[in-house]
Order: C-alpha cells, then structure tokens, then sequence
C-alpha cells in the first residue's frame, strides 16, 4: 500500500519535517548512506536493505554510515528474498540506490518497473558520473572524483602538485545534494500525486562547488591561480609554524590595527610603522617577507601559546586543531554527540548543523546491525505475521 | 514555488542558488554599493567590476537584484512590504525587522538565520580540524582551494531550508532555522572523528596519495596527472597486477592479505608512480576503466569547461553573455535533473523598478528612494 503520510500530514511540532518518510535504502558507502542518514536525522524510516553475501565486514559498519536506520537483511537473487524487496519497494515512499544501472533493471527494481504500479514512488539513483553521457559507465571513488572534479588542482600553491583533502568529500556533495533532490520531489509529488526518477551525478554536484572557476576559466581560456593559504583580500593571512612536529596557527590581517598588533607582538615595531605595509596593497607585495617575519616568531611558540597571544593582541588567529583536539575541547565539535553504547570510550557521531524552532532532528542512535530488524521491518511496512515470516525464512528469503 | 529573500553572504550563498536552480524566484537584497560577494575575483574578462566577479556570476545566477539600503527608515518599510509576500528569508546579515515582527507579518514564513560566519574561511577552517587532513604529508596544511568549502555550507544551509519550506507546504506552518557555519564545516570530518573515538585511528594528510582509499593517488603520466583508486578487494588488487606485470608486486604473496597492502602501500604506490610514467594519461585512464579500476584524469577548471560528460548531460549549456559574448555556462547538479534553465546573474538593483512598483511606490517615489540612495 502506498504511504499517504506526507498527504494528511499531522501538525509539525514534535516530529521530524519528514516523519513517517518510508525510505528504502540500496545504498553502499558512502554518498548513498550519508544521503539516508541525513534524511534520517529529518525523521525518516530508513530500511536498509543488505544481505549477508555481500556484507564488507565490521570495517564498515560504522556509526557514520549506519546510524539512525533499521536494517533488512534480504537474499535478492533468491526468489522469496525478491519478492519481499519488491512489497517493500511498493509500500516504498522513496528509494534510494547506487549501484550501476543495469543492477536494479537486472533486479527488476529500477524504476520503469517499479513505478508502472507505484507511480507515486520517488526513485533517486545517486552514481558517479550519472546514469547517461560517455563516462556513464566510468566506475568513479572519492578519490577520481576530487582530481576530475578540479577540486586538486585548485587547492594548493602554484606549482604543487595536485592536493587532496583526506575525507570523503565528493560522497558529502552527493549525499547533501540528493537530499535536496528528494525533498524537491517530495514537494512535487504533494501537488501532482506522481513520483518522479532522479538521475543525480556526483561528479555534477562537485563541478557545481566549482562553479566560479570553471565560468572564469571559459572566459579568460585559462586555469585560475591556485592561491594556496592567502587571501586575495587581506594580508597577510597564512598558516605558521609552531613548535613541535607538524603544529601550525593560523592568522589573518584585515585592518591597520590588527597589523599594527600583529608587528607590535612579533617585536618589530618597526614594521608597525614602515609606511610601506601600511596598506593592505603593500603587505600583499611583501608577503613573503611578512611571512618569514611571523614565522620566526612562531617558530618559537606552541600553537596553543601562538594562538593565545595572538587572539590576545587582538590578531583574528585559530590555531591547526587535529581530530582529537575536536573531540576533547570544549570549546567546539558541538555537532558531535555521544552514540548509545557499552564501549569503554564513547563513540561520537555527527549529527545536523543546525536547528529547528517547530520540527524536531533525531537523536543519535547506534548503526543498525546487519538484518538486525528483519522481523519488525516486515511487521511495520508489509503487516506480515510470524508464520509467513517463518515461511519465508524456510525459503531462504533472508540471508 | 515561493518567493524567496536571500540576504546571505558567501557560507549561504550557494544555497539561494539552488533553490533558483528549483525554480522558485529568489531575491536577492544588496546594499546599493553591491553585496560582498560582487567584489571576490577572479573576474570574468580579468578586470575588477562589480558584475564580472566569477562568484557574483555563479552564485547569483537565476536570481533578481533589489538594491536596497536596509539601514534607512525607508529601506526598512520596503523590506517591510516585501516580507509580506515572501515564502522563506536566508539571511547572514542582520534584518530589520525581529524575528517576532517578521512573524507577525507572515506567520507561515521560513526563516533562515545563518550563525558563525564572522570567523574568516581559513580560520574557520583551521578551528574545525579540516586543515589538519588537507595537504601533503610533512609540507604546510592547507585550505581547499576556490572557496569550495563555502559551496559546502550553502549545501547544508539548503537542505536545512528545503525541509523547512517542505514543512511549510504541507502543513501551512512556518518555523524559523538557525544554521551554524562553524558546526557545518564540522561535519565534513565525522569519518575521522569516529575513525578516532571507535579506533583510535588518526587521519593524516595523505596529499595525493592514498588519503581515504589506501591504494590510490594522482600519479604523473607522461602528460600530466591521472588518478587511480583501488577497491579494497583482493579481486581489484590482482586486476592491477595483471595490467601492471610488476616484478616485485606481484610476486610478493603476502600483499594478497589487505593489511599487508595497506603496511605497504607507499611502497605500492611508489611502483605504480614509476610503471605510469610511461604512457599518455588519456590511455591509462582508459585501460584502467576497461579493466574496471575507477580513474579518471586530474583535472583543472580549465578542462572541466569543455568537459564531454557536462555537456553531454546538459550540465554546461551554450549560453550567449550579455557582456562576455557566447559561452558554456554551468546551470548546476539540481538544474540538470529538472532541466531548469537558469538566467545570468543580475545587475545591481535591476529589479527594483518592477520590484519596487509591484510593492505599491509611485515613479516619484521610486525616485525619491534613488536620490536618497536608498535603492
């Protein structure tokens, strides 16, 4: 039966903006599963669907991924194990997936089969490079999709090489941007009554974030300079060192003042005065020189001492924090929070940027064991009883 | 489709964007000196203007411009009458109007406050821990480059406005969101934070090489750079043996166990930098997919201007630009799937006429309001 929750829907105060969203969640790492837990945070129901055949491991059943969802496990190629997936898929609002293409129509569970008697269901495919187009069977990793996005060419100085930030950055563009999608579609289909398919390519969603240069680049017939840590703006602003291996502070000088601070503090009043850096257009001319300036004096400060004296002096300066300084400061990563669990350590997982004054965001809960919710996924969505479960079981629907 | 405000500076601004890209018709509320974003370069022709800037271009594309001094008596009542007919405000700038007043003007309106926005990108950055995985091991960190990181934050600020017009539609109910900068750039390093506290693994900076794939890296061909990651799987791993007929690789039996892989994969990485060095990357890239190894070529804006698979799927469209003459312009990931067109960006206050006369002000007074430098 097709869900009509978003149709009559109840007052907001107290739920989720999507309470009571039916998902249904193909997804393997990680723009996929980012994509459902995000809509998770908003309320919904993910059901995702694994089968043991194809489990990665324990690696991967991070909080990250798995939070927030309920997990099915289904042997798909198993002629019970399909049949369920394909009720399911019916009682379906929204499914997400990526795999290549041809598995879900191999599958019988793309879209033109699905939607001949689910016309309301929204079906968002999330692949690399897009289900048309010459690179629609590129096979496509984080990694390929920051160097062909441009994202490694822009980042770094001139003359370095190309230069990647270690995260999964392209799978957090998709994932956000199929949300968006989604949630575009579900406004479509409370006014039409139709569902739609949504053909999302990662690889667009990164181009978009680049968007600027590649207009710049059109026009001039040129790339852009790759601008390393300064600003094209302010001066100096750079990233120092400190003592201690890799340890750096960060600052920035955007008025007269803070200059006159900065060069008061490094014991070189003489700059405060030089009449040449006291504009921002002198500074930029002599950031070499600043730079060998402040570094000297950094060199011999902690980052945490370099910082303090500097936001002191009233310098705008952040010192490099790592992943431990996030976790155990008080003073930020107030979006993680704690996930429910025996662990000695606690575990900690993001949660949303930002709030709601009427609808509520989830709290964190554990990542879903593999076909943890089998049972009661089959009882909520499709109203099987015990028997035909255990029927189903004999058949080997679940593995 | 509603009326949207969009008083965001450059962490929103990506946001205002993509609801343009869904259609709805987004106003943008400027100073009548031009809003920051007019004043970023690079600039399309490579001189300074307030309608050239690359960032005012792509970010303001699709949207109306309504010039308007919101520190004035004046520019308050038109924001005022504005207000009246809007669907959903994105702001980072303060308003004129509490958030109570403009309630009560519109009580099922979207509210969109941006917060944490004052601390500048490479602070901000640095402060989030995202500076400590982006670089080259043993070199300076450093930021991603072309403010992408602020296209990041307009991504959540977006979401965070979709779900609430969502609400809006359907249950006639307005709520007002607060979306925090700061906590958004946070977001981008969960994998590392859980990777910490369940492991106690760090992440460093890898540069090019291996930074969240183990064996992967942007590896120097005989023209330029191309990109190869590796799936974990043993199968993957004797795929890239058959193709590179490595002598110390694959003879090494141990390397079959992923753990050893990824002991050595500097060692890896070394060997398959110095194999590829040979062969144009066009044809690597190409074997490689043939052979069902995801890679790609490393690319710079420049390319990705002309790129076969943007234009292809209609994501860069050919596009006549009143001042830069013929050009592919990019209508941006959600404008694809719904095939939205989009329109250049506008011209400073090139709405307020229509705007300000839709709005009830006279000719005279829409004078007025011009001398005073109001709009």
């Amino acid at each position: 039966m097709v869900s009509d929750v978003l149709l009559a829907p109840e007052k907001q105060g107290g739920r989720g903006p999507v309470a009571g969203l039916k998902v249904l969640d193909f997804t393997h790492v990680f723009a996929g599963p980012f994509c459902t837990r995000t809509l998770a945070d908003l309320g919904a129901d993910i059901v995702h669907v694994e089968s043991r055949q194809r489990d990665p491991g324990d690696r991967h059943r991070a909080a990250y991924a798995h939070r927030n969802k309920r997990s099915i496990s289904l042997d798909l190629k198993n002629e019970a194990g399909h049949a369920v997936a394909t009720r399911l898929a019916m009682a379906a609002d929204v499914i997400v997936e990526n795999f290549s293409s041809s598995v879900m129509r191999r599958l019988k569970l793309d879209y033109d089969t699905l939607s001949v008697e689910h016309p309301r269901l929204i079906y968002i495919s999330l692949s690399g490079y897009g289900h048309t187009g010459p690179r629609n069977a590129w096979t496509s990793m984080n990694m390929n999709l920051q160097a062909y996005t441009g994202l490694m060419m822009t980042t770094g100085s001139e003359g370095d090489p190309p230069t990647s930030i270690s995260n999964s950055w392209n799978d957090y563009m998709g994932g956000l941007h199929g949300v968006m999608a989604i949630l575009r579609a579900l406004s479509e289909r409370a006014v039409s009554g139709c569902g739609r398919n949504i053909d999302l390519s990662q690889f667009e969603c990164s181009v978009a974030t680049l968007g600027p240069l590649l207009m710049a680049s059109a026009v001039s017939g040129r790339p852009p300079k790759r601008a390393g840590n300064r600003s094209s703006s302010a001066a100096p602003q750079g990233v120092y060192p400190c003592t201690g291996e890799d340890e750096w502070c960060t600052l920035r000088i955007e008025t007269g003042a803070q200059w006159r601070a900065l060069a008061t503090l490094i014991g070189a009043p003489e700059l405060a005065n030089d009449k040449r850096l006291a504009s921002a257009v002198g500074r930029m001319r002599h950031h070499d020189e600043l730079d060998a300036r402040i570094g000297a004096w950094t060199r011999q400060r902690s980052k945490f001492e370099a910082e303090e004296l500097l936001q002191r002096a009233g310098v705008p300066a952040e010192r490099m924090r790592r992943v431990a300084e996030i976790v155990e400061s008080p003073d930020c990563g107030e979006v993680y929070k704690p996930v429910p669990s025996d662990r000695p350590r606690p575990v900690l997982a993001c949660s949303l940027p930002f709030t709601f004054s009427r609808s509520t965001v989830a709290a964190v809960t554990p990542s879903c064991r593999l076909g943890e919710h089998t049972e009661e996924v089959l009882h909520d969505w499709l109203g099987i009883d015990d028997a035909e479960i255990a029927a189903l079981e004999r058949r080997g629907g679940f593995v | 489709m509603v009326r949207v405000l969009d008083l965001t500076r450059q962490a929103g601004v990506y946001a205002t964007r993509l609801l343009a890209e869904e259609g709805h018709e987004v106003i943008r509320i400027e100073s009548p000196a031009g809003d920051d974003l007019r004043h970023l370069g690079p600039f399309l022709g490579g001189v300074p203007g307030i309608e050239d800037g690359a960032y005012h271009q792509f970010f303001n594309a699709g949207k109306r411009s309504l010039a308007l001094d919101l520190t004035t008596a004046e520019g308050r009542e038109a924001f005022e009458r504005l207000a009246r007919t809007a669907g959903v405000i994105v702001a980072s700038t303060p308003l004129p109007l509490s958030e109570d007043e403009l309630r009560a003007l519109r009580p099922e309106l979207v509210l969109v406050v941006i917060t944490g926005e004052d601390r500048s990108e490479l602070l901000a950055y640095a402060r989030a821990g995202l500076l400590s995985i982006t670089g080259h091991p043993g070199r300076m960190p450093v930021l991603m480059g072309g403010h992408i990181v602020y296209a990041a934050t307009g991504a959540w600020v977006m979401v965070a406005a979709a779900a609430a017009l969502l609400v809006q539609q359907l249950t006639g109910e307005g709520q007002t969101v607060t979306v925090d900068i700061q906590q958004c750039f946070e977001t981008f390093l969960d994998h590392a934070v859980e990777n910490y506290t369940a492991k106690g693994r760090t992440t460093e900076r890898r540069g090019h090489r291996g930074a969240v794939t183990p064996i992967s890296g942007a590896f120097p061909s005989e023209d330029g750079f191309w990109m190869l990651s590796l799936h974990d799987s043993l199968e993957r791993w004797k795929t890239l043996m058959d193709w590179m007929q490595d002598p110390v690789l694959a003879d090494d039996e141990s390397l079959l166990n992923y753990d050893e892989r990824l002991k050595h994969r500097d060692l890896i990485l070394d060997r398959i930098g110095t194999w590829a060095q040979a062969f144009p990357k066009q044809d690597l890239v190409i074997e490689a997919q043939r052979r069902r190894i995801p890679s790609a070529p490393v690319s710079t804006s420049l390319e990705l201007a002309e790129d076969v698979q943007l234009i292809d799927r209609r994501f860069l469209v050919q596009a006549a630009h009143p001042v830069h003459g013929k050009m592919l312009f990019p209508r941006g990931a959600l404008a694809t799937v719904w095939d939205q067109d989009i329109g250049f960006a506008p011209a400073l206050g090139s709405a307020n006429a229509e705007l300000l006369g839709e709005l009830g002000y006279t000719p005279e007074e829409q004078v007025l309001l011009f001398e005073r430098s109001v709009s």
